[in-house]
């Protein structure tokens, strides 16, 4: 068998030619790598079992008022969150609020996932007059700050979660559609769309099965930090005033609550356990992000 | 200031006026589809309302009515309160304008100073334990909403310092008068200013770490600068251009910051101004808020990149 | 004879440099020791990542992390560099040691003004006094050659071409008058033409301001046009070192004898084939043993793969360090005539039978290095 004795690199700038690893197995090495990731991965994991089992049981009705002294600091045997000033157990009112979150979350991103994509790929395909019009669409909408738009729309929508979604996920699908243009652009450019639309293929396929899947990583980075924003603009909602109605409680409007008896001089804890599950899971949602990013980074390799 | 500059600046501010007329003509139309109007929650009825409706031409096509509240708009002429008999939309909203800059021009010192610095000194010591404690200060920061922040301080600073100094040094969250004074403009102000720092350090350190590898700053080394020089004159003044170009973003997010924290500290700015019309169906104010908000928003953007021509000499318009 | 005007202006003295990678130390510059005289113009040449930049660098501090310098002297005007302070270090950067860098477009800061830069320059360093620097930035910009200097002293680097820029990079050099300019690749990335304007003003700037010149370059045919000494770097060590006359005319270590077969003449017969030397050079971090070059050499000999060859002279002050050397090649191995010049062809030796451990193979074969037959 033969073998070589003469091993041999370049060293200008330290480059050693490595094994070449396809794109997906080495993202995902990288991103079992990263420990703030992975912690993120693992604490989202957790929060999103509390939620399912929130949906059937809480350790005390959340609603109910009176379950325990008002004010009861946490280690109150039964409460080990306390209660807010209406008597209603903490620990119950966060694992719901849980609920809350991670549906505005969720489904907000999946609403501007499938507009976004959509609509970006229209556009940055047939460019054209639908360019022009959507560029005076996002100059008319990015002169005034989304959590404006998203309010009124709310009040013009009612009350309720699911209008709460729609207008977060109006006021926030531009970001998306004008990334998936941008890709869309530049790969419509590249040879292999030029050879399907040879051959022939149909406008939808050319999209959706050849230019979507080449966009997919900056596309499904940016969903995961879609989460997080909506997350937090959804808890801006509440905290002034026009969230879920009540009684269903939610993070945002827990903080809310906690601000006068804080303000008042009581103790904080009915705006902090809100506040630190809030900022935890907005963390979390964000070192995801980042890794994947990280991860998926082609200029990165190692 | 040259010509292709100063066409910029024409074409620039055309586009803004068409976007205040689509902004203003939007919310317009919004609004007033909103259900309810000022008068229904001020308990008007019957008769009474219709005069009222007639009096301020609510009564009339929401097409004439825009065409009407342009024809003033132009004069600068926002219309008239509806909640507030008899208060101009206009004066109300520049007083409440100067308010709302002056907690934003706070932030944004804020924002820029706390950013920046933090930046440059975790760049140039780079994986060091200054790193690290920087960039996740700076990650908090634009992680956490700034009522969170804003609720800590007033944790700390209200009840923990007031109840451990026995109420000498205690921080009180109210805002005496129209303009408040500074005691009362560092909570907010930081609170607003937190969450867009952490964004501005993070681009910073980025925009450093990239141009201490330049060339240019071989170069400058082997001129036998100083180390300080080098790192001002030199890496920073390069590293400002991604900056720059988020500076419209954050100046936005300055703004989203500002609307919360009024409502938090009772300050009587634009934010307040913009939940309370809301509110009390008040639309008229609502339209005003909302078109001064879009007017200086383009007017920032606009600096901003005028900016850029001054920070980078290679663009021109 | 020896009095202070033939005192070297600089003497390096076994200097090391390594980088300190996550894979390894890579030996960068190894025991490189070479004299400059004053007014002199030496060349280093070598190919892509054989030391040459980084013992440059080496000179003044400024070897990028994670490399730093691991010994040897390095005295200028007998003081040893890598022992002064920082803050001496940093004065005689740019007083009285300049270096100029290979890319004029990168090197110059973009947000700054020509003029700014080359001011800067001398406002770093008391030599030159503050009235005058402006108008001695004027001049210099001139004297490179810069045509319309003041009205161009305004203008920023993207609104120069190339060669323009490399001037302004010379000018930004020698403004305060430094006794050696150290120009790393200065030509690389310009036209030919331009080439040989710049080379053509570092030749007049030597002769008339009597600044030493040191110039790296790959280019055989920038050191012929400019050096009158000549030091051959290969792997990080010297192989060769002697004047101009002497490396072109009977250069007798391989690798310089191989360098300058390689390059194209203009009365070659068409159809010959160009003559390139096989094979890459090698891993700096896990080098052959032996002499660097023997996995390339067609003369080698057994020793050559077990005892690394010492610098030795071949000819009035040319030294080599090769265990043959050409004379020998041209005398037993028919040097003159040879045609195959893989590693081994002249002299017909194999390498020798390793351990196991170093068969190893690491990305793609390069075409022509012996296979080693195992059983």
């Amino acid at each position: 068998m033969a073998t070589t004795i003469t091993p041999w690199s370049e060293y200008e700038g330290g480059t050693l030619a490595r094994q070449q690893v396809g794109l997906w197995r080495d993202g995902l090495r990288r991103l079992r790598r990263n420990r703030l990731a992975l912690a993120a991965i693992i604490y989202l994991g957790l929060l999103a079992c509390v939620c399912l089992v929130s949906l059937f049981w809480t350790p005390y009705n959340p609603n109910l008022i009176g379950v325990c002294p008002t004010y009861a600091l946490p280690g109150t045997p039964g409460h080990p969150l306390g209660c807010d000033d209406l008597g209603r157990d903490l620990l119950s009112r966060l694992m719901v609020g849980s609920q809350v979150s991670l549906a505005v979350g969720l489904i907000t991103a999946a609403i501007v996932l499938v507009l976004g994509v959509s609509i970006g790929l229209l556009i940055g395909y047939l460019r054209g007059v639908a360019d022009a019009i959507f560029a005076l669409i996002i100059n008319v909408f990015y002169g005034v700050p989304p959590l404006m738009i998203a309010i009124v729309l709310y009040v013009l929508l009612g009350p309720g979660l699911i209008n709460i979604i729609i207008a977060i996920a109006a006021s926030t699908w531009m970001d998306m559609a004008r990334l998936v243009r941008g890709q869309t652009l530049s790969i419509r450019e590249r040879e292999y769309i030029e050879a399907a639309r040879a051959g022939g293929a149909r406008t939808g396929k050319i999209l959706f099965g050849h230019i979507f899947p080449n966009a997919l990583g900056p596309i499904i980075v940016q969903t995961t930090y879609v989460v997080p924003a909506a997350i937090l603009t959804s808890a801006f909602f509440s905290f002034l005033g026009f969230g879920v109605p009540a009684p269903q409680a939610d993070w945002g409007g827990m903080a809310s609550e906690g601000f006068s008896p804080l303000l008042a001089g009581f103790d904080p804890y009915i705006l902090l356990w809100p506040a630190i599950a809030l900022s935890v899971t907005l963390l979390a949602f964000n070192f995801f992000g980042d890794g994947l990013r990280d991860a998926f980074d082609p200029r990165q390799r190692r | 200031m040259t010509r292709g500059t100063l066409v910029y600046i024409i074409q620039r501010l055309a586009i803004i006026a068409l976007t205040l007329l689509v902004v203003s003509f939007v919310v317009f139309v919004v609004v007033h589809a909103l259900p309810g109007n000022a008068f229904i929650s001020q308990r008007v009825h019957g008769r009474t309302l219709q005069l009222l409706l007639h009096e301020y031409g609510l009564d009339q096509p929401v097409l004439i009515q825009y065409w009407n509240f342009l024809k003033g708009a132009i004069h600068g002429n926002l219309g008239v309160s509806l909640y507030i008999r008899g208060e101009a939309v206009t004066p109300l909203v520049l007083r409440e304008l100067s308010v709302s800059c002056e907690l934003g021009g706070a932030a944004l010192i804020v924002t820029i100073g706390l950013g920046m610095t933090f930046g440059v000194l975790a760049a140039i010591r780079q994986n060091t334990w200054v790193d690290y404690l920087l960039t996740s200060l700076a990650v908090i920061g634009y992680t956490v909403p700034s009522f969170v922040i804003a609720g800590l301080g007033i944790m700390i600073f209200a009840d923990f310092l007031g109840s451990v100094t026995g109420g000498a040094f205690a921080y009180s969250p109210v805002w005496t008068g129209t303009y408040g004074t500074i005691g009362e403009l560092w909570l907010p102000a930081l609170s607003i200013g937190l969450y867009t720092s952490g964004q501005i350090t993070r681009i910073t350190r980025a925009s450093m770490l990239e141009v201490i590898q330049q060339d240019y700053i071989r170069t400058a080394r082997a001129k036998g600068l100083r180390e300080r020089v080098i790192t001002v004159r030199h890496a920073l003044r390069n590293a400002l251009v991604p900056v720059i170009s988020i500076l419209g973003t954050t100046i936005v997010g300055i703004l989203v910051g500002v609307l919360v924290i009024e409502n938090i500290f009772g300050i009587p700015g634009l934010g307040k101004e913009f939940v309370e019309s809301i509110l009390q169906h008040d639309y008229n104010v609502t339209v005003g808020v909302f078109t001064i908000f879009a007017l200086l928003i383009g007017l920032s953007n606009l600096a901003v990149d005028l900016i850029y021509t001054v920070v980078d000499p290679r663009i021109r318009y | 004879m020896t009095g202070s005007m033939n005192q070297p202006v600089l003497e390096v003295k076994g200097l090391s440099t390594s980088f300190f990678t996550d894979d390894g130390e890579v030996k960068a510059v190894r025991d490189v020791s070479f004299d400059l005289a004053a007014g002199e113009t030496l060349g280093i040449v070598g190919e892509s990542g054989c030391g040459k930049s980084v013992t440059a660098l080496s000179i003044l501090g400024l070897v990028p992390r994670p490399g730093r310098v691991v010994g040897g002297e390095i005295l200028f005007k007998g003081r040893d560099l890598l022992s002064i302070d920082r803050e001496e270090l940093r004065q005689i950067r740019g007083r009285d040691i300049a270096m100029i860098f290979q890319d004029p477009l990168s090197s110059l800061n973009p947000v700054h003004r020509i003029g700014a830069q080359v001011e800067e320059a001398m406002r770093a360093h008391d030599k030159i006094a503050s009235a005058d620097v402006r108008p001695r930035g004027l001049d210099l910009l001139r004297q490179v050659h810069v045509p319309d200097a003041s009205r161009r002293v305004r203008n920023y680097p993207h609104q120069f071409s190339g060669g323009m820029r490399q001037r302004v990079m010379i000018a930004m050099g020698l403004s305060n008058r430094p006794e050696i300019l150290i120009a790393d690749e200065p030509t690389t990335a310009l036209d030919v033409t331009v080439q040989a304007q710049i080379l053509q003003l570092l030749r007049d700037l030597n002769r008339d301001l009597g600044t030493s010149i040191i110039l790296i370059t790959h280019n055989l045919g920038v050191v012929a046009g400019l050096c009158s000494r000549v030091v051959v770097m290969y792997a990080g060590e010297i192989v060769e070192q002697g004047t101009t006359e002497q490396i072109f005319d009977a250069p007798q270590h391989p690798y310089t004898w191989a360098l300058l077969r390689s390059l194209p003449r203009v009365d070659a017969d068409r159809h010959e084939r160009l003559r390139s030397i096989e094979g890459l050079p090698p891993d700096l971090i896990a080098p052959p043993t032996g002499c660097k070059f023997n996995p390339r050499c067609p003369f080698r000999l057994e020793r050559c793969f077990s005892e690394a060859p010492e610098l030795k002279p071949v000819g009035d002050g040319q030294v080599a360090a090769c265990w043959v050397t050409m004379k020998r090649a041209y005398a037993e191995m028919g040097a003159a005539s040879l045609l195959d010049t893989r590693a081994g062809a002249a002299s017909g030796v194999r390498p020798p039978l390793l351990p196991l451990p170093l068969a190893i193979t690491r990305g793609p074969q390069p075409a022509g290095p012996e296979p080693l037959e195992r059983e």
